[in-house]
């Protein structure tokens, strides 16, 4: 129980953020990426007891994608920083090494399958991450609801 | 903080110019001529203003009040500054007509106004009821100048633009945002006719003056390693200019000081890569020896990062001989006698970490979200390749490694 929580907590965080310090992004945002890459993770190895290794990795995606945007608002940074570390827990690594393996060891059929699967996980995270990026920015910004309730209150005050 | 120009529903801020001017048929008459612009802060708007253009490059504040919770802090000046640089391009000279109340003629002096002209007995011809302010009733009206020199120089607010854009690019910036920066940098000193096309390898921007002079100028940005810590700076001092905390000058400073922000230190790198290589190889399964030596060899392939780095050396050497170092040092660490029970696979795919192209990964989706197609798959084959280099690196050293064992079982 506590090896599993270590490996699922504990190793994603701080692969995360030594990952993440290769790109050189600046210390204040360290435990934000932390927590990127760790909910990115948990989600998809949740979501993998139900469904294949792709959809997990792109409702993982959808999940770490949605936090990025949330933090990016809130700590006024570029968006790139968190989806860096939201998704390098998800990048098929392992499959990239068995695909090449596969090939070489000329197991042709196994590499297929393998290489396609990568591919597969690669266009989850895609789709989560498009799907996220793509509702407008002001959704996620707080003076949007605030100033949404203002303009309607003009508009009622208009019309009486 | 942040002002712009409203052109519908101007009535919406009825009662905020009623502040300045206290009759409402007065303000009708300028209202729908006058170009109008607010200063807002968190969605709150804080001061209101209205301009109207006049003959002969000549244009007139004729209104410009300040909520009453925030008066005396400087936004009323901070618009005058604004709306004078704003006409700068365009006229020569700004009027505003006050009464004769001493704190607005200070106030409008402090923003560098002189005296022009009187014009007597206005408010009491034109104004339904007596105004009074500081217990004086007001009657005539003074009229102040002042004269707008050009502040701002096309081809230098283009050329910062540029500078930032270029940066930005460089150091692993979405397209997105690199267009998005520099066009706000340029509106923010008031050159509207901007346009700004960027590849992931180049920039080209032009722009036009308030006088019809045209700029344009072309920027090769060489792919290079990413550095998101520049991108942040870059985006926070794009946000102070569009505030107007930082004139043009000082933003070049702050540019260059940016742009030679070293990466991090060499020794913290290494670490970092072979923590990561560790970690992840748990992650994924490795048992803990082979995640203790897959942290070892993360740090030898960081080197090897680093030393080609130095040596500006192509991509496609680094990660296929990338591959093949990590590849030869997990078959050697698999012949450290007693360490029989590691599995090759185990080591390698926490060992690959370091080489990912996650930047260029994630800044491809990016920019094929925002249906830039052709910076998009440039960057997604930037990282696609990345990943085939490593796979032929891996593929034969072990190819090779299996015909001089004769296949022995990995």
């Amino acid at each position: 129980m506590i090896r599993e929580l270590v490996i699922n907590v504990f190793a994603p965080f701080v692969g995360t953020v030594a990952y993440v310090i290769l790109f050189n992004v600046p210390r204040r945002y360290y435990i934000s990426c932390g927590i990127t890459g760790t909910v990115g993770w948990l989600v998809y190895q949740f979501t993998l007891t139900a469904v294949s290794a792709s959809t997990a990795s792109f409702f993982a995606a959808l999940a770490a994608v949605f936090l990025s945007r949330m933090l990016t608002v809130r700590m006024k940074c570029p968006i790139t920083i968190f989806l860096l570390a939201g998704i390098i827990p998800l990048v098929p690594g392992a499959g990239i090494y068995y695909t090449a393996y596969y090939l070489v060891t000329n197991q042709l059929a196994a590499a297929g399958q393998r290489g396609l699967e990568s591919v597969k996980v690669a266009f989850g995270i895609v789709l989560g991450i498009a799907f996220v990026v793509s509702i407008p920015r002001e959704v996620f910004q707080i003076h949007y609801w605030r100033g949404r309730k203002r303009r309607k209150r003009l508009k009622d005050i208009n019309q009486m | 903080m942040e002002i712009c120009r409203i052109t519908e529903n101007k009535r919406d801020y009825m009662d905020m110019l009623l502040l300045a001017d206290p009759q409402e048929d007065m303000i009708e008459r300028y209202l729908d001529e006058g170009e109008m612009f607010e200063l807002s802060e968190n969605g709150d708007v804080l001061t209101v203003c209205v301009v109207v253009r006049m003959k002969n490059r000549s244009c007139e504040l004729k209104n410009i009040a300040t909520a009453e919770a925030y008066q005396g802090r400087g936004y009323g000046k901070y618009m005058i500054r604004y709306i004078c640089e704003h006409y700068s391009g365009s006229c020569d000279t700004m009027y505003v007509g006050t009464g004769n109340s001493e704190g607005t003629l200070a106030f409008y002096k402090k923003c560098g106004f002189i005296n022009s002209h009187i014009v007597e007995d206005f408010f009491v011809k034109n104004y339904k009821k007596p105004i009074f302010e500081e217990g004086k009733q007001l009657t005539d009206m003074i009229y102040l100048k002042k004269q707008l020199d050009l502040e701002i120089d096309v081809k230098k607010v283009a050329d910062l633009a540029l500078e930032a854009g270029r940066i930005l690019l460089k150091n692993g910036g979405e397209i997105f945002r690199v267009e998005e920066t520099m066009k706000r940098i340029c509106r923010r000193f008031h050159i509207e006719q901007v346009d700004v096309f960027t590849m992931s390898h180049a920039i080209f921007i032009s722009a036009q003056s308030e006088s019809g002079e045209d700029y344009c100028k072309v920027k090769h940005v060489p792919l290079s390693a990413s550095h998101l810590g520049i991108v942040a700076e870059v985006n926070d001092l794009s946000r102070e200019i569009s505030a107007g905390h930082v004139g043009v000058e000082e933003a070049f400073a702050k540019l260059e000081i940016i742009d030679r922000i070293p990466p991090k230190k060499g020794a913290f790198q290494v670490l970092a890569a072979g923590t990561g290589s560790g970690v992840f190889a748990m992650l994924l399964g490795s048992s803990v020896p082979e995640s203790i030596v897959s942290f070892g060899i993360g740090c030898l392939i960081y080197v090897w990062v680093l030393i080609a780095k130095k040596g500006k050396l192509s991509k496609i050497i680094v990660n296929i001989v990338g591959g093949v170092i990590m590849t030869l040092l997990a078959i050697l660490a698999m012949h450290i006698p007693g360490l029989k029970m590691l599995r090759l696979e185990g080591m390698i795919i926490g060992a690959i970490m370091p080489l990912i192209p996650g930047v260029a990964f994630v800044n491809a989706i990016r920019d094929i979200s925002d249906s830039d197609f052709l910076s998009g798959t440039v960057r997604m084959i930037d990282a696609l390749l990345v990943f085939v280099y490593i796979a032929i690196g891996v593929g034969v050293t072990l190819a090779a490694y299996n015909n001089l064992i004769g296949g022995l079982a990995v």
